[in-house]
């Protein structure tokens, strides 16, 4: 594993995602409508373009993922480990994450005046902090961008008609943001065990994306790009 | 130059030819070599026991019908998918340049140099240098800095190809890489196949172009394998 690999391959999704500036605007305005539409209507707004922020994250993660799939296997085949590729793509995804996050607690606690401002930042950090190993997973699965924007439609859709104290709802990934979101407004709803149930749903999407991506990487032997003038011996059985 | 049979095990259904003159390398250790080689896709078998070897300094073409598998072989050569059966040594680097070239859209070649830089072991400096050098053999233009979108079906295939090269493969694996290339570009990348041979690296260039057959040590011919049914594929 090596910090310069992660460093480039972080370095170097921003640069293009940076590039991909009408995408972005378009990801991020769609949450800010999803809480302008519902402002008016109390405590639900912040629950909404919390959850929904998940659209502008998890979008990102999955352009990115699909983006970078049929570039992947000559990467790995040149030298990089497919997990190493995977943490530069995340830590840049979530400083993107961060960014939105903060941008969005500003704008939901001016807006919205929730009685626990602390909690809307949390709630919407434990989004973004899952939001990134979600389109990561979703895009190493989808065959097209289509696709893996309609699960993401699909999942951030269900969770926004849930309320957070249904038991389905504790069985989707942006559970432990909506249930902060809501005591953030709401003092009755108890925060419970949604920070350790969140960071363990993301850990385990996490898995599931560099599963996906070592089962999808090539099987090269590592030995022959170490030692370029050894038999490297075989590599595929 | 003229062209005499080479005999391969009828069960590896390869018909190769090899040229007259040999290569500078040949008789060496050899770069790749792919046994029994057998994959399907569902129910079709796209290659059946096939075998190739490949020398250092030697430049061997791979020819045959739309859907013989010269692609796949390619592929499995590079260790891109595994073989249902099979196995494949290589020695040293593998450069793999595929038919369709696998690059950001929205990174410019500068930026698919420092990429790759790290991976091969090479600082920044140092890729970027040996890139603009191999990009600059065959007339890219490096001066226009333009991200792969704004680029041309056969400068893309240039940095296609100079992403392969990159870091001292020992094998190359080029599965038609001159798409879109002008002339100038594919007389000087068959200028640079004689030199790579030269310097000991083994080549594999899957073609279609006849005129190519005379430019390599050999041709291996693959051939579409017959549907067990009887029916044509």
């Amino acid at each position: 594993m090596s910090a310069r690999r992660i460093l480039v391959t972080a370095k170097l999704t921003g640069l293009e995602l940076a590039r991909r500036r009408i995408a972005l605007g378009l990801l991020t305005a769609l949450p800010l409508a999803f809480y302008g539409g519902s402002v008016g209507r109390g405590g639900n707004a912040v629950i909404t373009g919390g959850v929904a922020m998940a659209f502008s994250i998890a979008g990102a993660s999955i352009f990115v993922a699909l983006t970078a799939r049929p570039v992947d296997p000559r990467l790995i085949l040149a030298g990089y480990h497919p997990t190493e590729l995977l943490l530069g793509r995340l830590l840049l995804l979530e400083l993107f994450g961060i960014l939105v996050a903060a941008v969005f607690s500003v704008v939901m606690v001016f807006g919205s005046d929730p009685a626990h401002p602390w909690a809307v930042a949390a709630g919407v950090g434990l989004v973004a902090l899952t939001s990134v190993p979600f389109g990561l997973a979703v895009g190493g699965l989808s065959p097209h961008e289509l696709e893996g924007v309609l699960v993401l439609i699909g999942v951030v859709g269900v969770q926004l008609t849930l309320y957070s104290t249904q038991l389905v709802a504790k069985f989707l990934p942006f559970w432990g943001g909506q249930r902060l979101l809501d005591h953030s407004v709401n003092a009755n709803v108890a925060v419970g065990a949604a920070v350790p149930a969140n960071i363990l749903y993301a850990a385990a999407l996490f898995a599931i994306a560099t599963y996906i991506m070592r089962r999808q990487a090539p099987r090269v032997g590592g030995a022959a790009r170490q030692r370029p003038d050894a038999v490297a011996g075989i590599h595929a059985v | 130059m003229p062209v005499s049979a080479e005999t391969v095990p009828a069960a590896d259904q390869v018909r190769a030819r090899r040229l007259a003159a040999p290569s500078k390398a040949a008789g060496g250790p050899p770069a790749l070599e792919a046994r029994g080689i057998c994959k399907s896709y569902g129910s079709r078998n796209v290659l059946e026991g096939r075998s190739l070897t490949v020398a250092a300094g030697e430049a061997v073409a791979i020819i045959g019908e739309n859907g013989a598998g010269k692609s796949t072989l390619m592929r499995i050569c590079a260790g891109l998918i595994t073989p249902d059966a099979g196995s494949v040594s290589v020695t040293g680097r593998v450069g793999y340049c595929p038919q369709e070239p696998g690059l950001f859209d929205l990174l410019s070649a500068d930026e698919h140099l420092e990429m790759f830089a790290p991976a091969l072991g090479l600082s920044r400096e140092q890729a970027v240098r040996e890139g603009h050098r191999l990009l600059a053999e065959f007339a890219f233009p490096l001066a226009q800095r333009a991200q792969c979108r704004h680029l041309s079906g056969g400068s893309r295939q240039k940095l296609n190809l100079a992403l392969a090269l990159l870091g001292g493969a020992r094998i190359l694996l080029l599965d038609e890489p001159y798409q879109g290339f002008d002339h100038g570009a594919y007389v000087s990348f068959w200028e640079h196949v004689a030199r790579w041979r030269g310097e000991g690296i083994g080549v594999v260039v899957v073609t279609h172009l006849l005129a190519d057959q005379a430019l390599v040590d050999r041709v291996v011919e693959l051939e579409i394998v017959p549907d067990p049914a009887g029916g044509q594929r």
